[in-house]
């Protein structure tokens, strides 16, 4: 079968499918009220979601900060809870930044690449953000949670041994989760990252073969 | 231009290349189900858009860009395998007499065209649709010599593959 014999079939198909297609007027209307429907602009709406549960955390935070000011023990852990929050919100702001930003109208491998360039960036923020997570949502959030809900004092409660030597294990694990992202970024994210990074390349070499 | 009016003139652009959406549909969606939710889609995205065309390209080059755009991310969302799709009675791409009218060799050349990757449905689709090269390369970003090679190419693996 050539190509150029069934371009001619193709076109004798093309003139009949004038007559033969009907849009659903009705429908169409309704899609195009149902404007989550677009999956980029959904995920736009739910990153800026996160973002604004971050932004109440920090102010939340900010508020614990300013009244345990003179107390470094409790600010300091807040301190270091608020910066995680600080830095997902701008993660997630930069999210729907790159989302909104897509122009759908642009030629195919720009936006492709585009695409999935905002894929790998979901993809390492969330690997990013359960790495270090682990270590700011264990003793800083338990010493910030139990003197800022029930004003209890978390070095008596659990005793300042017991905090510090948790603290000094999760932070000895930051260096580690650090080489861990940087060694097994693939295997972490799995097939999701893989797949993103591959589809990247094959647009790449669509574009410059 | 009013929202009616111009809710009235995508309208009628839309009506005039609906071709192009049935074409981009079949060749990215097997399942009918699926690709009336992907013809759904496509129709959201263009509206969406519509506002920023500004006419320095053709409409059917700025359709082509968003329904392949569209139908390529469609395709790739792994969810989509998996999803379930509630099958409705009413349609809004409705096409008479498919598939019983459709001949075999087309039968055959979209079977040829569901074997490629999304990037090369699209380079044929619009190659078939008597698109000229400049046109391809516009839609697709990519230069006019690089157009000519991957056809060339996929002329030669119909060949081989259809022989």
């Amino acid at each position: 079968m050539e190509l150029d014999v069934v371009k001619e079939k193709w076109a004798e198909h093309d003139r009949k499918l004038d007559l033969s297609i009907r849009l659903n007027r009705q429908i169409l209307m309704a899609a195009n009220r149902r404007r989550l429907r677009s999956p980029v602009l959904r995920f736009a709406f739910f990153v800026g979601l996160g973002g604004l549960l971050g932004l109440t955390g920090c102010v939340i935070l900010g508020q614990f900060i300013y009244r345990h000011w003179a107390e470094p023990r409790f600010a300091l852990a807040a301190v270091v809870l608020d910066v995680w929050v600080i830095a997902t919100v701008a993660a997630a702001v930069r999210q729907m930044a790159m989302a909104m930003a897509v122009d759908y109208g642009q030629p195919i491998t720009a936006i492709q690449k585009q695409l999935e360039s905002l894929r790998l960036l979901r993809i390492r923020i969330i690997q990013w953000a359960l790495l270090t997570g682990q270590v700011v949502w264990w003793i800083p959030f338990l010493i910030v949670a139990l003197k800022g809900f029930w004003g209890a004092d978390a070095y008596q409660v659990f005793g300042e041994t017991f905090l510090l030597a948790n603290l000094a294990v999760g932070l000895a694990m930051i260096p580690l989760a650090i080489w861990a992202v940087r060694r097994f970024a693939g295997q972490l994210a799995g097939y999701n990252l893989n797949q993103a990074a591959d589809f990247l390349a094959t647009v790449s070499d669509f574009e410059n073969e | 231009m009013t929202t009616p009016d111009r809710q009235a003139a995508f309208q009628h652009l839309l009506e005039e290349h609906k071709k192009i959406l049935y074409k981009v549909c079949n060749s990215y969606c097997q399942d009918r189900d699926l690709r009336d939710d992907l013809a759904q889609e496509i129709t959201v995205q263009l509206w969406r858009s519509f506002a920023r065309f500004d006419g320095r390209c053709r409409f059917s080059t700025w359709m082509y860009r968003i329904a392949l755009n569209v139908a390529i991310s469609f395709y790739r969302r792994e969810s989509v395998r998996t999803r379930h799709v509630v099958s409705g009675e009413t349609r809004f791409l409705e096409v008479g007499g498919e598939p019983a009218r459709q001949p075999e060799d087309l039968r055959i050349l979209y079977e040829f065209i569901d074997g490629l990757d999304p990037l090369n449905k699209a380079l044929i689709l619009l190659y078939l649709d008597e698109n000229s090269y400049q046109e391809i390369a516009a839609v697709l970003g990519i230069t006019e010599t690089n157009v000519a090679t991957k056809i060339s190419r996929l002329k030669n693996k119909m060949k081989q593959e259809l022989a």
